[in-house]
């Protein structure tokens, strides 16, 4: 088969991995400011876990590099707020800074699936041999980014199905990504600290300024912290382990 | 110089800054409260960055030690605050004008330093300019901490020198607890990822109760997430550049 239709084919499926991140959410019910809290903070130490592996990993390519994404990641944060600042948003039946936020959120999540998808596209390069190794990494990766993205979405009163089709939505630039990056490998490397720099920094700052400061609003600090620091964990162990 | 005489003095300067804290009060009677705001990111950010760094330094993989370290460090942090009856004490309630309070304070920041002792104390087991940073990225934190706890001892009617030798008092358990882990670690080098987890967890939890909420009331979210992403950045630029590793 043409190795281009399979990278694009394995590229989807790790996309659709990412829906399952809303599942959890099919058994909690009824949804109080508290929970609203209690999401974000999970989505805050899902995300800072994420970013530490990302970091990591990108420094491995270059320092200064890693660092001048996530710089850039850390503007596009800032201009996306001050573009949708300027706009009346409507997110379902939500409107304003609810809105607002969870519009960032897709954003920042689907930017940062970008430089995942080159990852992938360049991991391919090495050949196909470990490919369904990856793949079945990459997918096991993208649930707890699915996870964090129906955290925000889903205590504003999302749907179920529709967290999950947000979150397949975010990670679609994958394939995307992944072929260009697969056949121009040479090309697309030297970007890969760039790139990652950049998710890493944009996902952080949205930590920062969004998500930490309404959660400690409507819910006690030691909870929040609790939530954040053992899911911060847990996602640093999973992405090692899994 | 003995190594552990190295980390005597590197975490007796990172407590001293403590006193330093209350300089500002010699030249004003109102607080700079943006400024500590900011003073607070910048220490939250260092120290998430050296978090960040005692987890992926010599570190292939978080070991299940590291883990189950860092869930001790976590867990020792909630501990003391719930036993305590401080788990939801605000720090900085300058207005706040029961007799106590000042009481509660200096204890929450007695026992906060043990933890911050500790990551001082393995970073140095792990080499002398990493060590050296950490013990700057606490000595940051400190002087804030100096200020706020000055200010709140000296509404009480304490003396501002009085306070400012309570607040490098209330760091003497840093001191302590680095030489502490410091000779335990080398006297027992299974011990390290233990006690890596476990600074690492402790501090990442403190930034997080204590120093983030914080910061967000003393100034707007914009400019702390900046200050605070900038920190870690300039940490991850040492680390991986070599410059402290």
């Amino acid at each position: 088969m043409n190795e281009v239709l399979v990278v694009l084919g394995y590229g989807l499926l790790t996309a659709l991995a990412t829906g399952l991140g809303a599942l959890p959410f099919a058994f909690v019910g009824r949804v109080s400011e508290n929970t609203v809290a209690r999401a974000n903070a999970v989505a805050s130490g899902l995300m800072l876990g994420a970013s530490f592996g990302l970091v990591a990993e990108a420094t491995q390519y270059g320092s200064w590099q890693t660092v001048l994404g996530a710089v850039c990641g850390v503007l596009f944060v800032l201009a996306t707020q001050v573009v949708l600042r300027g706009h009346d948003i409507e997110f379902g039946r939500v409107r304003g800074a609810g809105a607002q936020r969870m519009f960032l959120m897709l954003i920042v999540m689907t930017v940062h699936s970008f430089a995942e998808g080159v990852a992938v596209g360049v991991s391919f390069g090495g050949g196909m041999t470990l490919a369904a190794v990856i793949v079945a990494a990459i997918a096991v990766h993208n649930i707890p980014e699915g996870l964090a993205i129906s955290a925000v979405l889903r205590p504003r009163g999302t749907s179920v199905a529709a967290c999950a089709g947000w979150s397949i939505v975010s990670s679609l630039p994958q394939p995307l990504m992944a072929v260009p990056a697969f056949l121009l490998v040479e090309a697309f490397a030297p970007a890969l600290p760039y790139g990652i720099g950049f998710a890493a920094g944009a996902m952080v700052f949205m930590v920062f300024v969004e998500l930490l400061p309404e959660a400690y609003d409507q819910a006690r600090r030691p909870s929040v912290a609790l939530l954040v620091s053992i899911t911060m964990l847990g996602m640093m162990l999973f992405q090692q382990y899994l | 110089m003995d190594p552990t005489l190295v980390v005597l003095a590197y975490s007796s300067a990172a407590a001293a800054m403590g006193g330093l804290g209350a300089a500002p009060l010699l030249l004003r009677e109102r607080l700079p409260v943006t400024a500590i705001g900011w003073s607070n990111a910048l220490a939250a950010g260092l120290m998430l960055g050296v978090a960040y760094a005692l987890m992926i330094l010599g570190l292939e993989r978080i070991p299940l030690s590291g883990a189950l370290g860092a869930m001790l460090g976590i867990g020792f942090v909630y501990w003391t605050h719930a036993v305590s009856g401080t788990a939801d004490l605000d720090l900085n309630r300058l207005d706040e004008t029961q007799p106590e309070y000042g009481y509660q304070v200096l204890l929450v920041n007695t026992l906060h330093s043990a933890a911050e002792g500790v990551a001082i104390g393995v970073a140095m087991t792990v080499s002398l300019p990493f060590g050296a940073f950490t013990a700057l990225a606490i000595a940051v934190h400190n002087v804030p901490e100096g200020t706020v706890l000055s200010a709140i001892l000296t509404t009480r009617g304490v003396r501002l020198s009085h306070a400012a030798g309570l607040a490098v008092a209330a760091n003497v358990s840093q001191v302590l607890l680095a030489v502490v882990s410091f000779a335990l670690v080398t006297a027992a080098p299974g011990l390290f990822p233990w006690v890596l987890g476990f600074a690492a967890g402790a501090m990442v939890y403190l930034v997080l109760v204590d120093l983030m909420p914080e910061c967000y009331q003393q100034a707007g979210s914009t400019s702390i997430g900046l200050v605070t992403i900038v920190a870690m950045g300039i940490v991850v630029l040492l680390v991986s550049g070599g410059v402290v590793r």
